[in-house]
């Protein structure tokens, strides 16, 4: 499924977080939203989901305006968005259930995808008796078992140790490649956007605007990112992280270094 | 496990309360004539007869299915509209200020108006029940309502939940806790409520009534005996049903 974000405005009132955004991401493309806390990188990405709406311009789903969430485009938070009061299986199950798909059946099929992410035997544990790591297993299986068009991720890993992080970003990396739905992925890591994206954009501080573009096409990467050392670089410079850089990025290019 | 280390803890400590307060009730007894205050093994032995008669589970039968409709139907048009309150922004802050201000009426205040509303009979007894009972428990729902998470909400209209089922899978059980809080209170509300419409309105055989009559009377033995029952009843009522009922339905935070 296309998305498209036509001159997308949204202030909350006297603050601007995002000012005249323009992209169209293509099916099956995988995008990362990079940029500094409270850019409004998720506020783009709850427009695309529905939950909320531009203050100004247009966001587009296979042409149509988005108006309001549709399980065709789901959403994976940061966390806690597990129902505590329900086992694993009854979490991801609902997701067929509120589609009316009947309960049995539902549980079935989540059992599967609970297996798909390697959390087979834990079906019936409570999201507090496991590990983070394995609370974003669940909530990826939930996610990719109504088959969205639009997988939206918004910081999915940023509350995993660094370690549980890389083998849940290759569990996502091998589920969006069997399932090749349209990815937007909003991150803090500069790493785990050149790792899962096809399409890198690097955010300026509110009024979030997009600072560089960085296409890298839909290669096969490793964790070993060495091979990005440059663009790594770049990105993280024009995030004022590394002032090193910072310093010999100004001199070659007028960026909007804050 | 903790629990069961707290479990056999609040027990021991309800047993030397029950041992405290039959104590003092005793040291009254000593002090004072027979016909004002009986001893405790006399009372029992009241007591124990009384569960021989079958007017004694007349009175108890009607007094519960009094209590029954009362603090049912208050817990569903409780769940009712805390809910539906709690979700409509425009209408909750009124609504929760109405609650506040009907909920500081004493529920025994509205028998005059419900007696003569509705006639002498069970109805006004279970509405001043209910009454009681209701406001607590749209307060405690309407509140947790309010603070269901926010990401709890989003995800379940993410994944595409109507209305219905956003009430039903997700309000419902993000409110349970507090519900059952408020449920308890209720009860207590509800309990005072049905023991004092009772001894006022004196409509046929009830734990109130028996109460009320005992004291016309000057049966002193028969007061304390119905004062025993109603206070043992309140604690089974809520310790034992309303406290096992919460441990089942909060089951997965005990784990």
């Amino acid at each position: 499924m296309q998305l498209q974000f036509e001159r997308v405005t949204k202030s909350f009132g006297d603050l601007k977080v995002i000012d005249t955004f323009d992209t169209t991401i293509r099916d099956g493309e995988i995008v990362a939203l990079v940029g500094p806390s409270g850019c409004g990188k998720s506020t783009l990405l709850h427009m695309v989901a529905g939950l909320q709406h531009a203050t100004d311009g247009q966001v587009k789903a296979e042409g149509r305006p988005v108006e309001r969430p549709a399980p065709e485009r789901t959403l994976v938070f940061q966390e806690h968005a597990l129902y505590p009061w329900m086992t694993l299986r009854e979490n991801v199950a609902l997701a067929l259930e509120f589609q009316g798909r009947p309960a049995t059946e539902a549980r079935k099929e989540a059992c599967q995808w609970l297996a798909r992410v390697k959390l087979d035997g834990f079906e019936d544990y409570h999201p507090h008796q496991v590990s983070g790591g394995m609370r974003q297993r669940c909530a990826l299986a939930r996610a990719f078992i109504a088959r969205p068009k639009v997988l939206l991720l918004d910081e999915p890993f940023g509350a995993l140790d660094a370690l549980t992080r890389l083998t849940l970003q290759s569990v996502l990396k091998d589920l969006i490649e069997e399932e090749r739905p349209t990815v937007v992925l909003v991150t803090h890591d500069v790493d785990e956007a050149l790792y899962l994206a096809d399409r890198v954009l690097v955010f300026s501080h509110r009024p979030a605007r997009v600072l560089k573009e960085i296409t890298l096409g839909h290669i096969p990467k490793t964790h070993d990112l060495s091979a990005f050392a440059g663009i790594r670089r770049e990105v993280l410079s024009l995030l004022g992280i590394d002032t090193q850089a910072q310093e010999t990025e100004r001199q070659t290019e007028k960026g909007d270094v804050q | 496990m903790s629990n069961t280390v707290t479990g056999v803890a609040s027990k021991r400590a309800y047993v030397l309360a029950i041992v405290l307060i039959l104590f003092f009730w005793q040291v009254a007894a000593w002090f004072l004539p027979s016909f004002l205050m009986p001893d405790v093994h006399v009372a029992l032995i009241r007591l124990w007869r009384e569960l021989g008669s079958a007017e004694f589970y007349r009175g108890l039968g009607n007094s519960m299915g009094r209590l029954g409709a009362g603090y049912g139907a208050a817990l569903l048009a409780g769940i009712v509209l805390g809910l539906v309150g709690g979700t409509l922004n425009s209408v909750r802050s009124t609504l929760k200020a109405a609650i506040i201000i009907l909920q500081s009426i004493p529920s025994i205040a509205w028998v005059p108006l419900f007696l003569i509303l509705m006639g002498f009979g069970n109805m006004p007894i279970i509405v001043v029940v209910a009454v009681g009972a209701f406001f607590p428990t749209a307060l405690s729902v309407m509140n947790a309502t309010e603070s269901v998470e926010r990401v709890h909400i989003d995800a379940a209209r993410v994944m595409g939940a109507s209305r219905m089922q956003m009430l039903k899978r997700v309000y419902f059980p993000a409110v349970t806790p507090e519900l059952i809080t408020g449920a308890q209170l209720a009860f207590g509300n509800a309990w005072r409520a049905l023991i004092s419409a009772e001894m006022i309105v004196g409509f046929s055989a009830g734990l109130g009534k028996s109460l009320a009559y005992s004291g016309e009377i000057a049966d002193m033995t028969g007061v304390m005996t119905n004062i025993l029952v109603i206070a043992v009843l309140a604690a089974v009522i809520d310790q034992v049903i309303l406290e096992r009922i919460k441990y089942r339905l909060l089951r997965y935070q005990y784990l």
